[in-house]
């Protein structure tokens, strides 16, 4: 467990006196895709939100490297699913972006190679001077993904970044956050509701159920995807081993 | 293809002829309903003019119209005119100016912190409601007639609006912003810099603009209470040495004073919305 960056043990958390997560242990190595799914109200944007420190267990650490996480910090970098709400509306494409290396105190004359570098990856090269309403859904997402590659994090957790988008947009933007991922060698926590969309990216799928009890805790199951990369996406969908895997996921979230 | 070429072309001057009366035509309609919310004004000067050279003749109370414009022309000549509005303006606006420095100042800092809002809420509460005219007594023991009267009353009228939706602005900022600070690690200094405070800008131009409507209002009040200054003091001098002409005109042209600054209050309110707005506006 030496190369584990991000380890949960024994993790409860409660909300407004009700059990969201039952103790729960899993642990995620660095440079995996973990992707964790669930019916909605079982708590994986709580089990997130927790390991980005933004919500503090009932009960077990949540640990980066050992270190018990009390907050949050610039090494993780979290993707919202509303990225209408997480942009600044008054800052273009590339001030957006910026704000992430002032946070990190970037001198001002190594920002602008960057911030070129961070938009081209994530295709916005030629929009940094539009403001964020002025572009479609899928780049706002892209323009908050590549804040977050600005802040070169070690881990990136990923709350439903795709949940709101047309499926098209959908699918082009998987692959090329897996393209992404491969490249910059990325640890990435993802949270989805989408069974195909876990499977497509994950290295490994966790899944949650919601209500837990003492013989059905929140764990569900771990699933490993031993599925070739890069992926694609008819390949990938078609491959027997993908129909499997779905169909055993699909069971287990069905008895949940 | 060629005849309807030459059709076309034939027939091109009387259409022409045509879609130019046509514009005309529609010019004068526009002209007429531009000019349609200056009719009922109108009707009522005339009116009044006709009852006060008639019936009126002699009353103390009421003037014509065009008496009132020959009494606004001598005192735009004397320069009365011209004292008294900047009197009344520079009072208003530096209260107004006080009142917003402290407003936004205090604003920020209970919608900042929670503990600062509980304490300060009594007080607000308590010294909100007390009408700002109420003050002049005070204010005048303290200060005497004159400028510091009449900047401290306004100042004490615009500090609880500028502070109340200063404090709802600061409490309104989207909270997944706030997460983006926590989560790049922001100290409360850049949070404030970079977050908050361009995030209430468009709701303080509206706070702004409700402070400049009572910063006039309260300042003429001021003056026609009790401060020898003024618009509002040459409006209530017209009224007691029994010159309706004088004191109409000085009416109107409080009016479009009023009028004027709101309008261009307004404006400034609009652009601001615009241009940091979420619609971007590049």
């Amino acid at each position: 467990m030496t190369d584990s960056v991000l380890d949960f043990d024994r993790v409860a958390i409660h909300l407004g006196g009700r059990e969201i997560l039952s103790p729960t242990s899993l642990s995620v190595r660095r440079g995996e895709f973990v992707c964790v799914i669930g019916p909605s109200g079982c708590g994986k944007t709580t089990l997130l939100r927790a390991a980005a420190g933004f919500v503090a267990p009932s009960g077990g650490t949540v640990s980066r490297h050992g270190q018990a996480i009390r907050r949050p910090s610039r090494e993780v970098a979290f993707v919202f699913q509303d990225y209408g709400r997480a942009l600044l509306p008054w800052r273009t494409v590339q001030a957006n972006v910026s704000l992430a290396l002032e946070a990190a105190g970037v001198p001002a004359a190594d920002r602008p190679a960057r911030i070129a570098r961070v938009l081209d990856t994530v295709g916005l090269g030629g929009h940094a001077l539009k403001f964020p309403a002025q572009l479609s859904g899928g780049m706002q997402q892209r323009v908050q993904i590549a804040r977050c590659l600005a802040q070169e994090p070690e881990l990136m957790l990923m709350d439903e970044p795709f949940g709101a988008l047309d499926a098209m947009t959908r699918e082009s933007l998987q692959d090329e956050l897996a393209r992404l991922v491969r490249e910059q060698g990325l640890t990435v926590v993802f949270v989805t509701h989408d069974l195909e969309e876990a499977l497509y990216l994950g290295d490994r799928v966790i899944a949650l159920r919601s209500n837990p009890t003492l013989e059905k805790p929140s764990l569900a199951a771990v699933i490993d995807v031993p599925l070739p990369l890069p992926r694609e996406q008819l390949a990938t969908k078609e491959h027997p081993e993908f129909l499997r895997l779905r169909r055993e996921l699909y069971q287990y979230l069905g008895h949940a | 293809m060629n005849p309807h070429v030459r059709h076309s072309v034939s027939s091109l001057p009387p259409e022409g002829a045509a879609a130019a009366l046509g514009a005309a035509r529609r010019r004068l309609t526009n002209m007429a309903s531009n000019l349609r919310p200056f009719v009922f004004p109108a009707v009522l000067l005339g009116a009044l003019e006709l009852w006060a050279r008639t019936t009126g003749r002699g009353s103390d109370a009421l003037a014509p119209p065009s008496a009132a414009v020959r009494a606004f022309g001598a005192a735009l000549s004397d320069g009365s005119l011209l004292a008294a509005t900047a009197f009344t303006l520079g009072s208003a606006g530096l209260g107004l100016l006080i009142g917003a420095v402290l407003g936004l100042a205090l604003g920020t800092l209970l919608g900042l912190s929670r503990r600062a809002a509980r304490l300060a809420s009594l007080s607000v509460e308590v010294a909100r409601p007390v009408p700002s005219v109420a003050l002049i007594p005070l204010a005048l023991l303290v200060f005497g007639f004159g400028l510091r009267l009449e900047v401290s009353v306004v100042a004490f009228a615009c500090l609880w609006p500028m502070l109340v939706l200063t404090q709802a602005a600061v409490l309104q900022v989207e909270p997944r912003l706030l997460e983006v600070a926590q989560a790049l690690q922001l100290s409360p200094w850049q949070r404030f810099v970079w977050i908050v405070g361009p995030a209430i800008v468009p709701r303080l131009f509206v706070a702004l603009r409700l402070g400049v409507a009572i910063a006039l209002v309260v300042a003429v009040t001021v003056e026609i209470a009790a401060n020898p200054h003024g618009m509002g003091y040459a409006l209530i001098i017209a009224q007691q040495s029994l010159d309706p002409a004088l004191m109409l005109a000085w009416l109107g042209w409080v009016g479009a004073v009023g009028f004027a600054i709101n309008a261009a209050a307004l404006a400034l309110q609009r652009t601001v919305a615009r241009r940091m707005g979420a619609e971007g506006g590049a």
